[in-house]
């Protein structure tokens, strides 16, 4: 991501909001992704996944009513070197062409006390098919430049982490770790 | 010297077969057990696209060979005057052929098994001998992992027969004669 990014203290800011209900923001997909990466020997595969679609609501009165739900096109999955991709979409592994989405649907939302533009994000996230409940740090950015409030456009930031052998993903074991880290990055615009 | 083997010597087409193939299998045992046991990471994957690439044309190499041989005929070994000695050589040799079709076969049957691309130097995909199995992939290295074994054993007993003899075997194979 090229951009500069600023933090804001969105959920904070809101508590004054005229907003009563949760504003539905539009994904922009090609300006969002998903970077992973995974221990591989001394070394990490890293890579990147598109995302397909986002369904995002956020309430910036009352952030439990926000829901971020995200879905990942694995058959478009990149990593940094031909057999990890190849390896990657493969049965073994994500098995795109069986399962050709990653999906992420948010069922609570946390706010730091001392970080308001940070939230601790737990749902459900399903790999291969098996669905497994996963907690994403979450924070969101609104771009350098921006005056505060602004809401406009804003990026949503998702970290966290899964385990392959929990999915079944489990190819390459022997060579490839076993959790795999996630960050995604979102680039929302709020629909009128 | 000619291409072609004589009654008496070995053309030249027949001794840079032997040869390179000599030093091509050597070469890929040495190198086939260090990256079979290596760390594998970013810095050295690359070294399993070049065994394989290797013995692929080792493969090649190996039925070029045969079909020179009915074009031209290699010559009888010589007789070293001991019958179980004799009969040992012609074994090895025969296991020679065996094993060089088994080892390189077994490597690509059990590449392809992955799933992955089988690559010859990052250029030519080359077909999958066997679908994508844990089964196909476990019992092919197995049969890799055997046979280059034997085929190890056979290159030691190979050239401890070329070198103990001393009654020019080894030197037709270097000048032809
Ligand atoms: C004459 C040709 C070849 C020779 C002499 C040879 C030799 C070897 C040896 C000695 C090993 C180590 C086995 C062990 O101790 O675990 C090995 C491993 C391996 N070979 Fe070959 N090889 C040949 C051809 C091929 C070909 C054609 C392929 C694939 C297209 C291949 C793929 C592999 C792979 C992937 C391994 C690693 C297996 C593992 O990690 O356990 N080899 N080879």
């Amino acid at each position: 991501m090229k951009i500069i990014l600023a933090t804001f203290c969105l959920w904070v800011a809101a508590a004054v909001s005229v907003w009563a209900m949760p504003l539905s923001y539009a994904l922009d997909a090609g300006e969002s992704r998903v970077g992973f990466e995974v221990p591989f020997g001394p070394d990490q595969i890293t890579g990147t996944m598109p995302v397909r679609s986002a369904d995002i609501a956020l309430d910036f009165a009352q952030p439990s009513n926000s829901r971020i739900s995200v879905v990942l096109d694995v058959g478009n999955a990149q990593a940094n070197f031909p057999f990890a991709t190849q390896a990657l979409r493969g049965p073994r592994v994500l098995d795109a062409a069986a399962f050709p989405d990653i999906t992420f649907v948010s069922n609570s939302i946390e706010v730091q006390r001392d970080a308001p533009s940070k939230a601790r994000l737990g749902g459900d996230i399903t790999i291969r098919g098996v669905t497994r409940p996963i907690v994403l740090d979450v924070e969101l950015f609104r771009p350098a430049g921006r005056a505060p409030g602004e809401r406009e456009l804003l990026f949503v930031r998702l970290e966290g982490a899964v385990s392959r052998a929990a999915f079944g993903a489990t190819g390459w074991d022997d060579l490839v770790g076993d959790e795999v880290s996630l960050d995604l990055m979102l680039r929302i615009d709020l629909e009128e | 010297m000619g291409a072609r083997n004589t009654d008496v010597s070995f053309g030249w087409v027949t001794r840079a077969l032997h040869w390179a193939m000599a030093l091509g299998v050597l070469a890929m045992l040495g190198f086939g057990s260090y990256i079979a046991r290596m760390e594998v990471g970013m810095s050295n994957i690359w070294m399993f696209g070049v065994h394989k690439s290797i013995g692929i044309v080792l493969f090649a190499l190996l039925a070029l060979r045969i079909v020179w041989h009915f074009v031209s005929p290699v010559l009888e070994s010589l007789p070293s005057g001991v019958a179980w000695k004799d009969r040992a050589a012609a074994w090895v040799h025969r296991a020679f052929y065996v094993l060089l079709i088994v080892v390189p076969l077994s490597g690509w049957i059990g590449s392809g098994a992955t799933g992955l691309d089988v690559l010859l130097f990052n250029r030519v995909t080359l077909p999958p001998l066997a679908p994508v199995s844990e089964t196909w992939e476990e019992a092919a290295f197995a049969v890799h992992f055997v046979a280059t074994k034997l085929l190890a054993l056979c290159v030691v007993l190979h050239i401890a027969g070329a070198v103990m003899r001393k009654d020019g075997t080894l030197g037709r194979m270097v000048r032809g004669v």
